[in-house]
Formats: C-alpha cells, structure tokens, sequence
C-alpha cells in the first residue's frame, strides 16, 4: 500500500526529530562563552568565574543590546529591536543553539576548544 | 473567472488573513525564530482540496504578502515565502495520492516542507549552516501544529462537501 509507506516515512521523520532535538537542547558543560558581532569575537568569558556584571554592545547601525551576566548564567535583557527573540530565548544553555540577535548580527554561544 | 468564483477566493485570502492576524495576538510559548501555530494553513489546505492549483497558489500569495504588512516584519517574508512555495508544491502533488481521510497527513508533511523551506532560506540568507540546527525542532513542533490544522481542515471540508457536492 502506497499510503502506509507514506506513513511509515512520516513517523520516522518525525521520531529522529524529536530525538535530535532532545540532543541539540541538551545543556552544554562547557563553560566558556563568547560574545560574537559581525564575525569578530567581541569578549569572551569564563562563567564560573566571571563576576556579575552588565556589557552593553552597540552595533554598526546605532542599535544596541544588553547583555547580562548573573550566577554563572548568560542571557540577552534588553534590545531595541522590534522582534526581541534574543531576549525571550532567554538564557544560554545548548551548545547548537547560540542566543542570535539577527537586526544586530550578535550572537552568544559557547565557545568550542577549551572545557 | 466568474464573479462567484472570485468572491469566492477573495473570502477565502480574507478569512486566511484573518487567522493570521489573530494569530499574531497568541504569545508564542517557544521562543524559537519560526515556530507558529500556523492556523491560517487550515484555509491552505481547505483551498487545495477544493481549488484549482493556480487559485490556491493566489489564495497563498495574498495572504503572504498582506500578512508581512500587517504584522510589520517584512524581512521574515522571505523564510514564509520559502516555506510556503514548497509547502504549497509538496501537498499539490499529494492531494492526487491521499485520499479524503487522510487529508490531515497531507498537512503534516505539507508542515515539513514549509519548515524545510525556511530553513533553507535561512542557510542561504545566513550563509551559514549552523541554522540548520533549528530544523529538527521546527519540524517536531511544525507536524505537532500542521497535524491540528489537518485535522480542522479535514472536518470543515466534510462538510463542505456534505453541503455543496463533492470535491473539487
């Protein structure tokens, strides 16, 4: 029967998805973030031992984000872009899923390299 | 094209703006760029079960192209257009293969080549292929919502067609 192949191709799409997406929001143990705009790394960190702090980064085009380090945690707070997706995907955990502010071409992740 | 048949299509792109539009009110759980609920697909589907090709591809276009104006983010219409056009090719071709019971499936996969558009799009807009990690979480979350809107399409077009006759 040509629909159950179907099906069956369906199912299985979706089964591998789900699993990879499990892998890919697993959270990182690495603990050296850095802080990328336009290609070039701007600061990079060490979460365990970074002290609490706040590092406004303004773009080319006059915007700006505001980057805030807490607990160990990285996040986006505040941005003046319309969209605000860097600030409500929140605080950086996954290796594959680096916090992107698009407008500003900014973007968060783990470092690779060093654990 | 007579004036019935595009009134007809003229309800249609506005009811599917409508959708949106609400749509846009919902807040979205995940904070992931490109996941949505996409209940504005339910008139997707409706129109290519009982349109012809080319009066869905309008339907599709309107509200794209509307729709981008009145949310005010042009720049994401590129990813929808992207999504859209292989989304709109992919459920063409199965409407052929699937019969009237499984029209929810036609959704479902419909919902993965939209995502596999936008996702494409992103690589090339990007150039980078690191986007492509988003893709697995845009499909689960994508078929999640495109089997909801199947199935809501597939009860209105029953009865529809209990109504006006059979398809197409």
């Amino acid at each position: 029967m040509k629909n159950r192949k179907i099906i069956i191709a369906v199912g299985l799409i979706f089964f591998v998805s789900v699993c990879l997406s499990v892998y890919i929001l697993r959270h990182s143990d690495r603990q050296t973030v850095e802080i990328v705009q336009d290609g070039a790394v701007l600061y990079t960190f060490d979460l365990n031992r970074a002290e609490d702090q706040e590092i406004r980064v303004t773009s080319a085009e006059g915007g700006y984000n505001l980057i805030v380090i807490k607990d160990g945690t990285i996040c986006i707070s505040e941005a003046d872009c319309p969209d605000q997706t860097c600030v409500k995907m929140g605080v950086l955990k996954s290796d594959y899923l680096p916090i992107v502010c698009l407008p500003h071409k900014l973007i968060v992740r783990f470092a690779e390299g060093e654990a | 094209m007579n004036i019935r048949r595009l009134t007809e299509l003229a309800l249609l792109s506005t009811v599917a703006l409508i959708i949106f539009v609400i749509e846009l009110r919902i807040p979205n759980p995940f904070p992931i760029p490109g996941v949505k609920l996409g209940l504005a697909n339910i008139v997707t589907v409706y129109a290519v079960f009982r349109c012809r090709p080319s009066e869905t591809a309008m339907i599709v276009t309107v509200r794209l192209l509307l729709g981008a104006m009145f949310s005010g983010n042009p720049s994401a219409l590129l990813y929808s257009a992207a999504g859209a056009v292989c989304c709109l090719l992919g459920m063409l071709v199965l409407r052929h293969i699937l019969p009237e019971k499984q029209i929810w499936l036609c959704s479902v996969i419909g919902a993965m080549l939209h995502n596999i558009g936008q996702i494409t799009a992103a690589v090339i807009i990007m150039r980078s292929f690191g986007v492509i990690a988003y893709l697995p979480l845009l499909l689960v979350t994508g078929s999640l919502a495109g089997v909801f809107t199947g199935i809501c399409a597939q009860m209105l077009l029953k009865r529809m067609n209990r109504q006006n006759g059979p398809l197409r």
